[in-house]
C-alpha cells in the first residue's frame, strides 16, 4: 500500500517545487498516474483480503472505494483550474496542498486495518475539508457551513472513540484481520444497546441519516468544486464504509437496533427526493439527492443480507462517480453565469450542445437507467428490502419514481426551451470541461461490462 | 527593569519551583512555593500601571491564601503522622484541604475565578510564565500526593473545570481571557486522570505546555491581544496566520495534531477503569472550546474581514526573532505519530 501512500504524499513537495506554468500539468499527471497504480488493487482473486502489512490491506471493499479515491484527484485538480486561476501563485500551491493531504488521509483511511487508526484519520479528514470550505467558498454562509461540518461530525464520533477503546479493552485488539475470525456475539444489554449507537452514530451522521442531514446541503453549496466533489464521492461513503466494517462486530443486536435507522432512511429517502423538486439552486438540488441516494445505502446496510451489501457497494462506486459529475456539470454553469440559480441558465443545448450530451447521460445514470451500475446498486437495495419487509416496495418504488422526476426536471430545465438573452455570450465549452466530463463517464459505463468488480466481497 | 535584578528575580521563580519539585521534606515545599509566589509578583508587574497592580493582588491574595491551606493540611498531616516526609497524605482530611489547596493554585473550578481576570492584567510574556511555568509546581505535588486523592472531589473538579474552561471562554474577544479559558479546560483534563495514571497527566502537561507556549508566541511575535489585532496578521506575517491555525486545532484535540494524543490516552485510561460516561461527556465538552478556538482561527486565518485601506499598510517595524518557535510549533502539531513512544514513560 505504501506504493500508492509514499507517492500520493510526495505530490506536496511536487507542487511546492513546480515553476508557475507547470503546476497543473505536473499534479495532475502525477495523480493519474498513482491513480493507475491503485487500478491493479481491483484484481482480488479470492475473498479474502490482499496486499496486507500490519497497518494496512485492500480487500473487495475496499479496492473500488481506493481507486474511485485516486481517480478522484486529477479529476478535482482539473476542475479547481477556471477558479484558481487568478488567484497567486502561493494560494494555489496551498490549495493543491489540502487537496494532496485530503487525499493521502483517505487512502490510508481506507486501507487501515487498525480501527483506532482508521478512526484517527476518518477524522483527520476533517481539517482539509474544513479548509478547503471556509477558506476558498464564495459566500458568506461558508463559516456556518464549515462549523456545522465539523461540529455534527465530531459529535457523532467522540462516542464512537470510546466505543473502540472499550471494545479493545474487551476483545484485546482492534485489528481488522483478527476481528474477523475470533467475532462474538454481543449479548444484549443497555450498555450494548449503547455500544451500538456510540459506534454508529458517527457514520450515520457522516452518510447522513436523514434526520442529522442538516449539515451536507450547506457544506454541498458552499464548497468550491473540488471540496463539492470530494464530499460527495469520497467523504460520504466514508460513513457507509464504516458502517460496513463495524456491523461485523455489532451481531446480534442490528437486527432490532436498525429499526429506527431503516425507519428514519425509508421516509428520509421520500422526503429529500421530494424536497429536491422544488430546489430553485441547483447545487442544493445535487447535494439532496445524495442524501436520498446514501439513504438507500443506509438501508441496505442496516438489513445486512449479501445481496445487500453488494447493493450498497455498488451503489456508493456509481453515487461516487455520478454525484461528482454532476457537480461539475453544475460548476460549468457557475463559472459562466456566477449564479448557481437554475432559470438563470437554461436551454443550453442550443448554445453548449456537446455539454448537453454530458448533462443526458448524467441524469440518466443519476435516476438509474439500465445497464449503469446505478441501476445494479439500486436494483439489490430493492430486492433485498422486498425481502425483508415486503412493504418496502411502495416506498422504494415511490423513491425511484421521484428520483425520475427530479434528475429529469433539472435536465429539462438546464438543457431544453429557449434559452434566456442574457446568456448568449457565454464562453464555449473548454476542452479541459469535456475532459472533465468524460473521465467521469468512462469508468462509469465501463463498470456496466463487468459490474462484478465493485460488488463488494459478498460476490 | 535593571538586567541584573530581572534576573535575579526569575532564578528565584526557577529556584522556587524546582525546590518545590525535589524536596522531601513538606516545609521545604512549602518554602519553595512562598519564594515562587513573592518572587513572581514583581515579573507580573513590569508594566507599572494600575491594571497590573489588580492583577498582582489579585494572585497574591489567592495564592497566598492557597499557600496558608497547604500549610494547614501540612500540619494536619504532621499531627496524623508524626513526620515530615512527602509520602502519601494519611488523614482524609488533610487530603481534601491539600486537593483543595492546590486546585486553587491550579485554577481549577470553583477556584478558577483569579484565572481570567490575572492573565488579562498583565503582559503577554509574564502571561505565558504564569500559564506554564507556575503550573508545575503544583502539579508535581499532586503527582506525589496521587494516591491518597479523595477521586470524588478530584474528579468533581475536573469536570466541572472542562465545563467551565469551555463556556467561560465563549463570550471572548481578548486572546489573554481566552488562553486563560482554554488552561482551566485542560487543568481538568489532567487532573481527571490523575488518581488512574498520573503519567499521563504529565504528558497531558507536556504537550498543553508546548502548545501553550506556541499560541503566546505567536501573539507575542504579531503583538496583538484581542481578536482584532490577530485579524490583522495576514498583512504582517501571512504564514503565521497559518501557524496559528495549525495551533489552534491542536489545542482543540483535532486529529492528527499532537493535541489529540493526550485526550486519546486520557480517555483510554478513564474506559480501562470501567468509567465510559464520564470520559465521553469529558470530549463532547471539549467541543465547546474547540468552538472558540474555531472562531479565532476563522478571523485569523480563514477569511478577511473587511477591513479599512489604513489597515492593510502597517507600520513594518523590525521583526522579532523568537528562536524557538520553529520546533515548538513543529513539536505542538506533528508528535501524533510518536504515540507508540509512550511506553518509555512506564
Amino acid at each position: 500500500m505504501l506504493k500508492i501512500i509514499i507517492p500520493t504524499i510526495m505530490l506536496m513537495p511536487l507542487t511546492w517545487l513546480s515553476k508557475k506554468n507547470m503546476i497543473w500539468i505536473n499534479t495532475t499527471t502525477y495523480s493519474l498516474l498513482i491513480s493507475l497504480i491503485s487500478l491493479s488493487l481491483l484484481n482480488q482473486p479470492s475473498n479474502n483480503s490482499l496486499n496486507f502489512s500490519l497497518m494496512f490491506f485492500s480487500d473487495p471493499l475496499s479496492a473500488p472505494l481506493l481507486v474511485l479515491t485516486t481517480w478522484l484527484l486529477p479529476l478535482m485538480l482539473m476542475a479547481s483550474q477556471h477558479h484558481l486561476s487568478k488567484e497567486p501563485l502561493i494560494r494555489k500551491k496551498l490549495y493543491i496542498t489540502m487537496l494532496t493531504m485530503l487525499q493521502t488521509f483517505l487512502i490510508m483511511t481506507f486501507t487501515a486495518t487498525e480501527l483506532i487508526s482508521f478512526y484517527i484519520l476518518f477524522e483527520a479528514t476533517l481539517v482539509p475539508t474544513l479548509i478547503i470550505i471556509t477558506r476558498w467558498g464564495n459566500q458568506t454562509e461558508r463559516l456556518n457551513a464549515g462549523l456545522y461540518f465539523l461540529f455534527y461530525t465530531l459529535m457523532g464520533s467522540l462516542p464512537l472513540l470510546v466505543a473502540l477503546i472499550s471494545i479493545q479493552n474487551l476483545t484485546g485488539s482492534l485489528n481488522f484481520l483478527l476481528i474477523q475470525y475470533w467475532n462474538q456475539a454481543l449479548p444484549n444489554s443497555w450498555s450494548n444497546i449503547f455500544l451500538w449507537l456510540a459506534c454508529m452514530m458517527a457514520f450515520m451522521v457522516k452518510m447522513p441519516l436523514y434526520g442529522l442531514h442538516l449539515w451536507l446541503p450547506k457544506a454541498h453549496v458552499e464548497a468550491p468544486i473540488a471540496g463539492s466533489m470530494v464530499l460527495a464521492a469520497i467523504l460520504l461513503k466514508l460513513g457507509g464504509y464504516g458502517m460496513l466494517r463495524i456491523t461485523t462486530m455489532l451481531n446480534p443486536q442490528t437486527s432490532f437496533m436498525a429499526y429506527p435507522f431503516l425507519m428514519l432512511s425509508l421516509w428520509g429517502m421520500i422526503m429529500t427526493s421530494s424536497i429536491c423538486l422544488r430546489q430553485t439552486d441547483l447545487k442544493s438540488l445535487i447535494a439532496y439527492s445524495s442524501v436520498s441516494h446514501m439513504a438507500l445505502v443506509i438501508v441496505a446496510v442496516l438489513i445486512q443480507t449479501p445481496w445487500s451489501y453488494m447493493g450498497a457497494t455498488a451503489l456508493m462506486i456509481a453515487h461516487g462517480l455520478t454525484s461528482s459529475m454532476l457537480f461539475c456539470l453544475a460548476n460549468s454553469n457557475y463559472e459562466r453565469t456566477h449564479s448557481r440559480t437554475m432559470i438563470l441558465a437554461r436551454g443550453l443545448q442550443t448554445l453548449l450542445p456537446l455539454m448537453a450530451a454530458w448533462w443526458l447521460l448524467a441524469s440518466l445514470t443519476n435516476l438509474a437507467l439500465p445497464p449503469s451500475i446505478n441501476l445494479i446498486g439500486e436494483l439489490f437495495v430493492v430486492m433485498s428490502s422486498f425481502s425483508w419487509s415486503n412493504i418496502t416496495i411502495i416506498l422504494m418504488g415511490a423513491n425511484i419514481t421521484i428520483t425520475a422526476l427530479y434528475s429529469l426536471y433539472m435536465l429539462i430545465t438546464t438543457q431544453r426551451g429557449k434559452y434566456t438573452h442574457h446568456i448568449n455570450s457565454i464562453k464555449p465549452s473548454f476542452t479541459r470541461e469535456n475532459a472533465l466530463m468524460a473521465l467521469h463517464m468512462t469508468p462509469l459505463l465501463l463498470l456496466s461490462l463487468n459490474p462484478k468488480i465493485i460488488l463488494g466481497f459478498t460476490y | 527593569m535593571n538586567p541584573l535584578i530581572f534576573t535575579t528575580i526569575l532564578m528565584t521563580v526557577l529556584l522556587g519551583t524546582m525546590i518545590v519539585m525535589m524536596s522531601s521534606h513538606w516545609l521545604m515545599i512549602w518554602i519553595g512555593f512562598e519564594m515562587n509566589l513573592l518572587a513572581i509578583i514583581p515579573i507580573l508587574m513590569k508594566k507599572y500601571n494600575p491594571r497590573t497592580m489588580e492583577a498582582s493582588t489579585k494572585y497574591f491574595l489567592t495564592q497566598a491564601t492557597a499557600s496558608m491551606l497547604l500549610m494547614m493540611a501540612i500540619i494536619i498531616n504532621l499531627m496524623h503522622s508524626g513526620q515530615w516526609t512527602i509520602t502519601k497524605v494519611f488523614n482524609p482530611t488533610a487530603s481534601i484541604i491539600m486537593t483543595s489547596a492546590l486546585a486553587m493554585k491550579l485554577g481549577l473550578t470553583p477556584f478558577h475565578f483569579w484565572v481570567p481576570e490575572v492573565t488579562q492584567g498583565i503582559s503577554l510574556t509574564s502571561g505565558l510564565i504564569l500559564l506554564t511555568w507556575q503550573k508545575l509546581a503544583p502539579m508535581s505535588i499532586l503527582y506525589q500526593i496521587s494516591p491518597s486523592i479523595n477521586l470524588n472531589i478530584l474528579l468533581t473538579m475536573a469536570v466541572l473545570s472542562i465545563l467551565v474552561g469551555g463556556w467561560g471562554g465563549l463570550n471572548q474577544t481578548q486572546l489573554r481571557k481566552i488562553m486563560a479559558y482554554s488552561s482551566i479546560a485542560h487543568m481538568g483534563w489532567m487532573t481527571a486522570v490523575l488518581v488512574y495514571s498520573p503519567t499521563l497527566t504529565m504528558l497531558n502537561m507536556l504537550i498543553y505546555i508546548m502548545m501553550t507556549l506556541t499560541m503566546f508566541m505567536l501573539f507575542i511575535q504579531s503583538s496583538s491581544t484581542t481578536t482584532l489585532s490577530l485579524s490583522h496578521t495576514w498583512n504582517k506575517t501571512p504564514l503565521t496566520t497559518t501557524l496559528i491555525l495549525i495551533t489552534l486545532l491542536s489545542m482543540g484535540g483535532l486529529p492528527p495534531l499532537s493535541g489529540f494524543m493526550p485526550k486519546w490516552m486520557i480517555i483510554q485510561e478513564l474506559t480501562k477503569n470501567s468509567s465510559i460516561i464520564l470520559p465521553t461527556l469529558m470530549a463532547i465538552m471539549a467541543l465547546l472550546n474547540l468552538y472558540f478556538y474555531m472562531r479565532l482561527t476563522y478571523s485569523t486565518s480563514l477569511t478577511m474581514f473587511p477591513s479599512t485601506n489604513n489597515m492593510k499598510m502597517k507600520w513594518q517595524f523590525e521583526t522579532k526573532q523568537i528562536t524557538l518557535l520553529p520546533p515548538l510549533i513543529v513539536m505542538s502539531s506533528l508528535l501524533l505519530p510518536l504515540t507508540p513512544m509512550l511506553s518509555i514513560l512506564d
